[in-house]
């Protein structure tokens, strides 16, 4: 268990110190709003992006460019579907419906990704831009304006309760570790060639990596829809790159094989906490941009910095 | 089908089917919407052609080189938002120029080191600093960036412009000129055929004499370089600045080149082939805002285009046969 | 070989070389006209060594210095080596080698495509007449020099890349495994070739990871162990014998 923490560090190391840094100074700065009663309306805030980062993470493990830029859009049209369509129009409010049907919308889309990535063998930047293309201009002709309300137990799932979902990813992903399939992923996103060879089914891997991705991405789609209570056509595609984002940070190698969920997780939250520290220095959204990208780029500078000096000597 | 097979196999080829493409969306156009070959429609095409086809080349080398750029619509708004407004605060416009295209060649240069010294995936690299850019640009205009372009840029590239006797603005001859231009340095010039070489295996290239960093660096400059020539023009077309002027490009640039044949792990590509994407996807567009489509429509279309296009001719080869 | 005492004048000093920390210090010198093998079981630090040469890898201590026309020029790294007449063949033709996506000609030239160049174009007459001359010397059987280099046998491609090499006009050729997964015919092909440029003066040191192709082609063999140069062997010395004895560090 210990090795395991210590590579967990070793990828998001950064990341981690980042974490602690931005707590600290929210602790600081923003005494009420960190204060632990308010904790469970901040995991409400956070969970969607949180959510958007864990999703794009599998796609990216499994290596060889893949990518899923359509992370974003899947979540909008997942909070377009669910509102507009099973809850306003046929009336289905049950969360035993609205669920399974919001998981199976995600499935379906991530499968179809997979297809066009895996079977049709398009690079996956081209094949999931294009189902981006495809889910914001289809929620945008579902949805032309934002609308609400959100069932009553959904938006309930705002505060405290948005843990619930979140516990359910990492449950998930928690199985997955502990299947043959997991180290099959992590195989082929170090080295597809040598898993082939090893006699591993490159394709149906990484076909369920672009599956697991949209059913993830329909829970981060659930938990924005929780915390805007409401459907909105506009809110999805943002959350994409700042997903990418978040993953870079938090230690998953863009080409494949190294990183994981959690560091994934702590990416994400890293970017939340700082949103919230310069919220409250009164900042524009501007300074906002700049400080995303900043940390981005001097994340991904000194992981590379730190691998480098950890590399042992050759002679 | 063997024949069309082997046809779609060659990078010729398929830069020869994308030209026909867009040629048979032309002649739908035509044949379904009264006007669509009319010379105001064609002209307006050609224009809004002309700045995809600026704002790809860059896309095109970085992808030749087996990076991407992700910066290059976060340049295009910094271009057209810093020009704007030095020129309003009444500097000498081809003092702008300069010092705007310096500056994005810089942050190119900046993009391409980090991504290759480092070896980190370009993607998030230009991502970062493009955030960075666009943050910068909107804090130092407050959202709101004032300024225009002097009238000889509009003109430039007018849709109702001319050249000389010729119906169409100079922004369209100077295109033909500039493609001549890169099709001759990719093809003829020692930087061209090491940039080839490079994308196409990057492990082989330093034993034969290619540095590699130094090719990112000036190959991402280059990109940023067009990306901000197409800011400003952007700025004479729409006439005052606009930070997202860039956003749509983002995807666009990468559809071309994809559309125009060039595989994304490097090394295949060519500026024809982008000519022929830019095409593709202007007939796209205009066809399908012709037809009636909604923009989100429009949007979905261009989507499920790109995928039927690409799964035609842009597939990647199997694991096993890369052993 | 000639008589010793009409060697021509020595082209490569290799001074004190420690390929590890731990490993024993050696010298060599190499002079032009002579093909000298390197032997050693695999990872005993023959390939470092040449790499060291060619200035692609870092001694533990020592210098590489070449002879040059007025003083001695020291090898720190591949660029410095290739621009005074070091010329370097990569043993993993796919990996390190071939540019898959480029034509022969392409790939050919990529090394000296300055030198092609008229007024910052290549002259494409000028690269086509370059490769002829290599393509008939090596003879190198590719149906079209704009072919895509992967449509033609491992042999060929190997062709190709030494004419890459040889396009620098070396006055010292590094071979890492020349004859790696290339056919019987071809390699005899390339075996004349080499003594070929032997004759002529270039000096040539081939790492070989088969015995039967040092002793058909080398003067002089080197033999590595433990990342040291345990044994040294001339002409008739030169047998099946003493060279695999000295590779698993039996004495002879």
């Amino acid at each position: 268990m210990s090795s395991r923490l210590g590579g967990l560090f070793r990828n998001t190391g950064f990341a981690i110190i980042l974490l602690i840094v931005l707590l600290a100074v929210n602790l600081v700065l923003n005494a009420a709003r960190f204060h632990p009663a308010a904790w469970g309306a901040l995991i409400g805030l956070a969970a969607p992006l949180i959510g958007a980062a864990v999703a794009s993470a599998p796609v990216i493990l499994a290596g060889r460019g893949g990518i899923d830029i359509s992370v974003g859009p899947l979540m909008g049209f997942v909070n377009a579907m669910v509102i507009q369509v099973l809850f306003l129009k046929l009336g289905m409010s049950s969360p035993f419906l609205l669920v399974p049907a919001a998981l199976l919308i995600g499935g379906a889309v991530g499968a179809v990704n997979g297809f066009l990535a895996t079977v049709v063998r398009i690079q996956p930047i081209v094949a999931t831009l294009g189902t981006y293309l495809v889910l914001t201009g289809v929620t945008l002709t579902i949805l032309p304006a934002p609308i609400g309300p959100a069932p009553g137990w959904l938006k309930a799932m705002a505060g405290t309760w948005s843990a619930l979902p979140l516990i359910a990813l990492f449950a998930a992903w928690w199985i997955v570790r502990r299947l043959p399939y997991y180290d099959q992923l992590m195989a082929i996103g170090s080295d597809d060639r040598a898993a082939y060879t090893a006699g591993i089914d490159v394709t149906k891997v990484r076909f369920i990596a672009y599956v697991m991705t949209g059913v993830f991405a329909a829970v981060a789609g659930l938990m924005l829809t929780a915390l805007i209570g409401s459907a909105d056509p506009n809110i999805g595609q943002a959350y994409t790159l700042i997903a990418i984002a978040a993953v870079a940070l938090g230690g998953v190698s863009l080409a494949g094989g190294r990183g994981g969920l959690a560091g994934a997780a702590i990416g994400a939250i890293d970017i939340f906490l700082l949103q919230s520290v310069l919220t409250s220095f009164n900042v524009s959204t501007y300074v906002l941009q700049i400080a995303y990208g900043a940390i981005l780029v001097a994340a991904v500078i000194l992981t590379a910095v730190q691998e480098r000096s950890a590399r042992p000597e050759e002679i | 089908m063997a024949n069309i097979q082997r046809l779609l196999s060659s990078t010729n080829g398929r830069v020869l089917v994308a030209f026909v493409i867009a040629g048979l969306l032309h002649l739908i156009g035509t044949l379904a919407i009264p006007g669509y070959s009319s010379p105001f429609a064609i002209r307006a095409m050609l224009v809004i052609a002309s700045l995809l086809a600026v704002a790809s080349i860059g896309q095109t080398l970085v992808v030749i080189l087996g990076g991407i750029d992700l910066s290059i619509p976060f340049i295009i708004g910094f271009a057209n938002v810093v020009a704007a407004q030095l020129y309003g605060n009444e500097w000498n416009f081809a003092v702008v120029c300069v010092f705007v295209l310096v500056l994005a060649m810089l942050i190119g240069a900046f993009n391409g080191y980090i991504a290759r010294r480092l070896d980190i995936h370009p993607l998030i690299v230009t991502l970062g600093t493009g955030m960075i850019v666009q943050g910068s640009v909107l804090l130092w205009t407050k959202g709101f960036p004032s300024g225009s372009a002097p009238a000889e840029v509009s003109a430039f590239v007018s849709i109702g412009g001319s050249a000389g006797p010729f119906p169409f603005p100079w922004v369209v001859p100077s295109l033909v000129v500039l493609s001549a231009l890169i099709i001759l340095l990719l093809a003829r010039t020692p930087y061209g055929r090491r940039l080839y070489a490079l994308g196409s295996n990057p492990g082989a290239a330093p034993l034969a004499l290619i540095d590699p960093v130094k090719m990112w660096m000036l190959t991402f400059s280059l990109s940023a370089l067009f990306a901000a020539v197409t800011g400003i023009l952007l700025l004479g077309f729409t006439g005052s600045a606009y930070g997202d002027v860039g956003q749509p490009y983002l995807f666009q640039t990468i559809a071309a080149v994809v559309v125009g044949g060039a595989a994304l792990v490097g090394g295949r590509g060519s500026y024809l082939g982008t000519l022929a994407g830019v095409l593709v996807l202007t007939e796209i567009n205009t066809l399908l805002i012709g037809l009636g489509f909604q923009p989100a429509a429009v949007q979905a279309s261009l989507g499920v285009i790109i995928v039927l296009l690409v799964s035609i001719y842009g597939r990647e080869r199997h694991v096993s046969a890369t052993i | 070989m000639p008589d010793r005492s009409t060697l021509p004048a020595p082209l490569l000093h290799a001074r004190d070389i420690a390929l590890r920390h731990d490993a024993q210090p050696f010298s060599q010198t190499i002079r032009p006209g002579e093909i000298v093998g390197l032997a050693g079981l695999d990872g005993h630090g023959q390939e470092r060594f040449l790499e060291v040469v060619a200035g692609l890898k870092k001694p533990a201590q020592g210098t590489i210095c070449l002879a040059g026309p007025d003083a001695e020029i020291r090898i720190g790294d591949f660029r410095k080596a290739v621009a005074n007449g070091i010329a370097y063949l990569p043993r993993d033709r796919r990996a390190t080698g071939i540019f898959p996506t480029q034509s022969v000609l392409d790939n050919f030239a990529i090394s000296t495509v300055g030198r092609d160049s008229r007024f910052g174009l290549i002259s494409a007459a000028s690269r086509l007449q370059r490769y002829q001359t290599y393509r008939d010397r090596l003879s190198i059987s590719a149906p079209r020099p704009d072919a895509a280099i992967t449509t033609l046998s491992g042999g060929n491609q190997q062709k190709v890349l030494l004419a890459r090499a040889l396009a620098l006009e070396p006055r010292l050729l590094l071979l890492n495994d020349p004859t790696r997964g290339v056919d019987v015919a071809t390699r005899h092909v390339l075996y004349d070739v080499f003594r070929g440029l032997a004759a002529e003066g270039m000096a040539l040191v081939v790492l070989s990871s088969e015995i039967e192709e040092i002793l058909l082609l080398c003067h002089r063999v080197l033999v590595f162990r433990d990342h040291a140069l345990t044994a040294e062997m001339t002409g008739a010395a030169i047998n099946t014998d003493s060279v695999i004895s000295a590779m698993f560090g039996r004495a002879a």
